[in-house]
């Protein structure tokens, strides 16, 4: 099936404003069933089966971040980051099952309690066609600081 | 600013009450570096993150960096990370592998147990200069215990055994009773920092007071688990936390406890949580022995996500299945590295959901630590109010029970916290000669009030 390089960077770009805007709901809803969001700590390339992650979420761990955030006592997110991302370099391979592996770099500003940070990586997406559209299988974030102190993850990556 | 002299420790830190001074002035800080972390027991990393020769991780002791290396011999030495010559670190990665330590600043080289090897144009120096004497600084007093690896720069002092005293007991059950060996701290280290004085990490490490309410989302969470939870023995066992049970524990010497039953967070997993499996004859052995202690609930609960909840004075923190260690950087500046543990005769299913319990809790991405960050710098941004400049820590003061040298209270009394500040005290005036402190230090300051 050939994709629509269009439609792919219109569902990256959307899925950076929605987390740029706490917008979690929607954001929740881009997921598949068997969904991973997963952030490896200390280099890229890890065994999550003997090393730890900053995030591993599977889709019930997903459903309970999203349902913190929106709980009010989250502290570490109330005040809420205030954020802008810039995504780039997209490279789109399609794979043997007829899903997207879709290779993008971000840049993010983050801004809470008078402190900006910058956060930047590479984020490798796993898009499934659906209905028209896609779905979100997997996401693998690959933070240029993540063998760094890191003060505060809870907003979306 | 009061100089080191003048600092009067017996009118800022009560029974009941501690000054906010000790939590931001730059003086007191550089004091208690120089009298806790230059010179008392500091946890400095295990035995485990440096399992094969040439293996080293770097540390630092107090404000001091610290290469921690296996070197030719098997042994694991502490060497201060600085050259002999001209005093440039002479090892820069985190952690890594090396035959050898070389300063890149005149190329003066260090075998892995800090002797020094090599000195480029040698025949430059006198015949008065003497390689033997000038090997990478070791760490004066160097002690294991059970795999955890403590130092002192201080060359005289009591033993490691006596500072661990009680705590000891707690740092086997972290370990689920295994053999130092035994004990894999190769999974990552989670890293963090926050802008607030190192001592408000190491008191909220050990309140019972604070999860109903700094960790009201994750309560809530654990709530919709409950309701939606198709098993009622995890249902149980998540209320048992609800409900948060057990007791509050001073061990003396600085060394706290949280003594509750059961934890919870692998609950938040999607997968089913394993039975705990062994896969050494002598990983069922201690599995055994585990049980009959404190029974099968409790016993798999220990091994999936941790055996103890416990502070280790100064810098050590024992909870879930991960090392803590605070990393004090100025008076309101803290890191702060998570050492997740794996056990070799668990099941590796088992050792996974160690993992992902952990994940779930604690790291900067996390539904428990980073709220626990944010309330120690609201506290940080408190401390500069300068009218009523006091905590209270009186919480159950009065219904303290004193069992064989351990002060014991309900879960959420301050029992944990006031033992911290007890100990500190003790180490802050010690050698100070002034009559006033001279009559107080009585004993430990515990035994004469209580025993």
């Amino acid at each position: 099936m050939a994709f629509d390089r269009q439609q792919v960077e219109w569902f990256i770009y959307n899925e950076a404003q929605l987390m740029d805007e706490h917008r979690y709901d929607e954001w929740l809803a881009l997921w598949s069933d068997d969904a991973l969001y997963w952030v490896p700590s200390g280099r890229d390339e890890i065994d999550p089966k003997r090393e730890i992650s900053l995030v591993y979420d599977d889709r019930v761990r997903l459903q309970v971040r999203i349902a913190r955030l929106k709980s009010g006592f989250a502290h570490a997110q109330e005040p809420k980051s205030r954020m802008r991302r810039v995504v780039s370099n997209i490279v789109i391979e399609e794979t043997e099952n007829g899903e997207l592996l879709v290779q993008s770099n971000f840049l993010l500003a983050e801004l809470r309690r008078g402190k900006q940070d910058i956060f930047a990586g590479r984020t490798i997406h796993r898009l499934r066609p659906y209905n028209g559209s896609f779905k979100l299988v997997s996401k693998k974030v690959l933070l240029v600081n993540n063998d760094e102190h890191i003060d505060n993850l809870t907003f979306l990556i | 600013m009061l100089s080191r002299q003048d600092i009067d420790y017996d009118a800022l830190v009560k029974e009941d009450r501690v000054h906010l001074s000790l939590y931001t002035d730059p003086t007191i800080f550089t004091d208690e570096m120089d009298k806790i972390f230059h010179r008392g027991w500091v946890y400095v990393g295990h035995q485990g993150e440096v399992p094969n020769q040439g293996d080293f991780r770097l540390k630092r002791i107090g404000l001091q960096p610290v290469i921690m290396v296996r070197d030719q011999h098997g042994h694991v030495q502490l060497l201060l990370n600085r050259c002999r010559h001209r005093s440039a670190t002479v090892c820069q990665q985190g952690q890594g592998n090396t035959r050898s330590f070389r300063c890149m600043y005149h190329g003066w080289t260090y075998h892995l147990d800090g002797e020094l090897s090599g000195v480029p144009g040698e025949e430059a120096y006198g015949s008065d200069f003497n390689r033997k004497e000038l090997s990478l600084v070791k760490v004066p007093r160097v002690a294991n215990y059970r795999g955890f690896i403590f130092g002192s720069l201080s060359p005289a002092g009591i033993t490691l055994e006596e500072h661990l005293g009680r705590a000891a007991a707690e740092l086997d059950l972290f370990v689920g009773l295994s053999n130092a060996e035994d004990v894999e701290v190769t999974s990552g280290i989670h890293k963090y920092s926050y802008q607030g004085n190192w001592k408000l990490a190491a008191e909220n490490s050990m309140d019972g007071y604070h999860p109903m309410i700094t960790h009201a989302s994750f309560g809530q969470a654990l709530m919709d688990k409950i309701q939606n939870s198709p098993s009622p023995e995890q249902s149980r066992a998540d209320r048992d936390f609800s409900t948060f049970r057990g007791a509050a524990k001073d061990f003396g010497n600085g060394h706290v406890m949280l003594d509750y039953r059961l934890r919870i967070y692998d609950s938040l997993n999607g997968d089913p949580t394993p039975a705990v499996r062994t896969i050494t004859p002598e990983g069922q052995t201690r599995f055994d022995e585990l049980t009959r202690r404190f029974g099968e609930q409790r016993a798999a609960n220990m091994l999936r996500e941790g055996g103890t909840h416990t502070f280790i004075f100064p810098n050590l923190i024992l909870i879930g299945i991960q090392m803590r260690v605070l990393q004090p950087l100025s008076a309101s500046h803290t890191e702060v590295c998570l050492y997740p543990t794996l056990l070799k005769w668990l099941a590796p299913e088992v050792n996974t959901i160690r993992l992902r319990s952990h994940e779930a809790f604690f790291g900067a991405a996390s539904f428990g630590g980073p709220d626990d960050s944010e309330i120690f710098e609201r506290v940080q941004d408190g401390c500069a109010v300068q009218l009523e400049p006091w905590q209270i820590l009186s919480r159950g003061l009065h219904r303290e029970r004193y069992e064989d040298g351990v002060i014991i209270g309900e879960m959420s009394d301050e029992v944990t916290q006031r033992g911290i500040w007890r100990h500190w005290k003790k180490v802050m005036t010690q050698g100070t000669a002034t009559a006033r402190t001279a009559r107080k230090r009585t004993g430990n300051g515990l035994a004469g009030k209580r025993g």
